[in-house]
């Protein structure tokens, strides 16, 4: 393979990491918390794609598949949740959804 | 297809066939049929999966009816029915409609039923995701109560999050050791790091999953918000089957002398201050959550004993802890009727104004707090057995020590059930569905404490 395993391990962490980054600095706004948890997701597909061309086999594709087919599911599960709390409260930011303390 | 291959396949389509046949038929059918449906095609799958030998699956890559599967199909059945029992009188007194929610009940079960039997890391992850799917749909159905969609959206970023790490953990594990299935993928000592990153990643998702300090902060909003029998099912299946995924990925890689602090700290944080937060609760739910946390923080101390006393131990405890739950649960549901009876002071006096509810409740807290003779000293006593013979006397002795203290607040429900007369008028009787399961699951605590021989032999036949 052309590209060394390292360095593809190196470019999913990163990416992982700035996704989590995103997750913990937007946490006010909803949507922002979604692209965060897209990137890292992203992170994730990248290393078992990078997995797969190391090792010659086609398994880490499939799992980026379903993952790909996972996380749509989940985000449009969000994005209806969002629609609802929005029609409830008018806002998406987070902040806002305190009704549970202690 | 063999015949056998479809008899150990059995319990997973049945349960998927009857979600399926729930969700078409619904609008046609009356809610109480659905509610039969469901709780019918749970103990069919239940009952199967208990009296079907183990044996390996060809014809579906990734899937073979193993002991372990045995042991933990019944467990989920048994939650799932209750569940569905309990949520019947419920749901009409809030004002639940819908055949969606049996439906997503029957798809939770679904994806427990595949993911003891899963035997490479992609059907294991997508069972254990499948899980949480159905549950951040189940918090979030109570329309009449805001904070019950707050919880599902707290729950499903949350638990998005834990999915990225969950899932980045297994790409390092594949990405080290070069295959997928579970029986093969031996630790190269070539790619150690990458193997033991992944693993690092990865019990991060799981801590989440089983609400383990310090990734907890969403099990006391969520079981607030979450409908009473759904987090009855919430804080018993989904535990079990997080702690499940985790024995069955030990028993194939041994545990690495690097898990071993995290998982110390992990078990050690969750034990003591999920004990000192419940002292400080009112509201109940919240009460059970931060409960569940240190429950959750013993299991993961018997699971680093990395031994096979400890791995007994922990699925002991999963169907004593699932027993115990749903009993807590169950009574505080069908003590709610317009509003949810949540807090402490709410339950005044309720063990003489509605003696059977009032009663599984006090069995219940009694056996949460693992006085004898019930089922919760007998999953105490084991979890601390294992851990003492397993070499960790300073995690058991702290384990101990805060499992005392969280006697207080469980009898402190106790006392307020018996202890004081309340002016308030009596609750409403209840139903027989709401009965038949509050009787099943505390004479469940009761046999089990009395005579947990039968259980203890099936755990040995599970870890085969």
């Amino acid at each position: 393979m052309s590209v060394p395993l390292s360095h593809i391990l190196i470019v999913a962490s990163l990416m992982f990491a700035m996704g989590l980054g995103c997750v913990i600095a937007w946490r006010a706004n909803v949507i922002m918390m979604l692209i965060g948890i897209e990137i890292m997701l992203n992170a994730v597909m990248l290393t078992f794609v990078g997995g797969s061309a190391h090792w010659g086999i086609a398994d880490g594709q499939l799992f980026s598949l379903m993952l790909m087919a996972l996380t749509s599911a989940e985000v449009s599960l969000a994005l209806a949740m969002v629609v609802y709390l929005h029609r409830r409260k008018q806002t998406v930011n987070t902040d806002r959804f305190d009704s549970m303390k202690g | 297809m063999t015949l056998t291959e479809l008899y150990c396949l059995l319990p997973i389509v049945i349960t998927g066939c009857a979600a399926l046949f729930v969700l078409l038929c619904g609008p046609l059918l009356l809610s109480s049929s659905l509610t039969a449906i469901g709780v019918t095609a749970s103990a069919a799958a239940g009952i199967w999966a208990a009296f079907t030998a183990p044996a390996p699956i060809q014809c579906i890559p990734g899937l073979a009816f193993t002991p372990l599967a045995q042991l933990l199909i019944p467990l989920f059945s048994f939650a799932a029915a209750l569940t569905l029992l309990l949520s019947h009188g419920y749901n009409e007194r809030r004002i639940l409609k819908g055949e969606e929610y049996p439906a997503t009940v029957l798809f939770a079960l679904f994806a427990m039923c595949v993911l003891p039997c899963a035997t490479n890391m992609l059907i294991l992850f997508l069972a254990l995701e499948s899980v949480s799917f159905a549950f951040y749909i189940l918090v979030s159905m109570d329309l009449n109560r805001a904070e019950s969609g707050e919880a599902g959206l707290k729950y499903l970023l949350m638990g998005a999050v834990a999915a990225a790490f969950t899932a980045f953990g297994f790409a390092l594990i594949f990405t080290g050791s070069g295959t997928l299935a579970l029986s093969a993928a031996l630790a190269r000592p070539e790619n150690r790091a990458i193997i033991s990153a992944g693993w690092g990643v990865l019990i991060l998702g799981m801590a989440f999953k089983l609400s383990l300090v310090p990734a907890h902060l969403w099990t006391p909003d969520v079981y607030q918000g979450a409908p009473s029998p759904v987090a009855a099912f919430l804080s018993t299946s989904s535990k079990v089957a997080a702690a499940a995924l985790l024995l069955i990925l030990l028993g194939h890689f041994p545990p690495m002398a690097e898990l071993r602090a995290p998982l110390a700290a992990l078990s050690v944080l969750s034990m003591v201050l999920g004990n000192l937060a419940a002292l400080r609760q009112t509201n109940i739910k919240r009460m059970l959550a931060y409960s569940s946390v240190a429950h959750m923080g013993y299991l993961a101390l018997a699971l680093l004993t990395g031994s096979r006393d400890g791995y007994a131990a922990v699925l002991l405890y999963g169907a004593i802890y699932t027993a115990m739950n749903l009993a807590a649960f169950g009574a505080i549901s069908s003590l709610s009727f317009e509003e949810e009876r949540e807090q402490i002071t709410d339950f005044t006096g309720i063990g003489f104004t509605a003696p059977v509810r009032g009663g599984v409740l006090a069995l219940a807290m009694i056996s949460l707090a693992g006085i004898p003779p019930t089922a919760g000293f007998i999953g105490k006593f084991f979890i601390f057995y294992s851990a003492l013979k397993g070499g960790l006397i300073a995690l058991a002795i702290v384990g101990i020590l805060s499992a005392a203290a969280s006697a207080y607040f469980y009898l402190r429900v106790v006392a307020q059930l018996y202890m004081h007369r309340s002016e308030a008028p009596a609750p409403k009787p209840v139903g027989f569905a709401e009965g038949l399961a509050l009787c099943a699951a505390s004479a469940c605590i009761l046999i089990i404490g009395v005579y947990p021989g039968p259980l203890l032999e099936m755990v040995e036949t599970a870890l085969r």
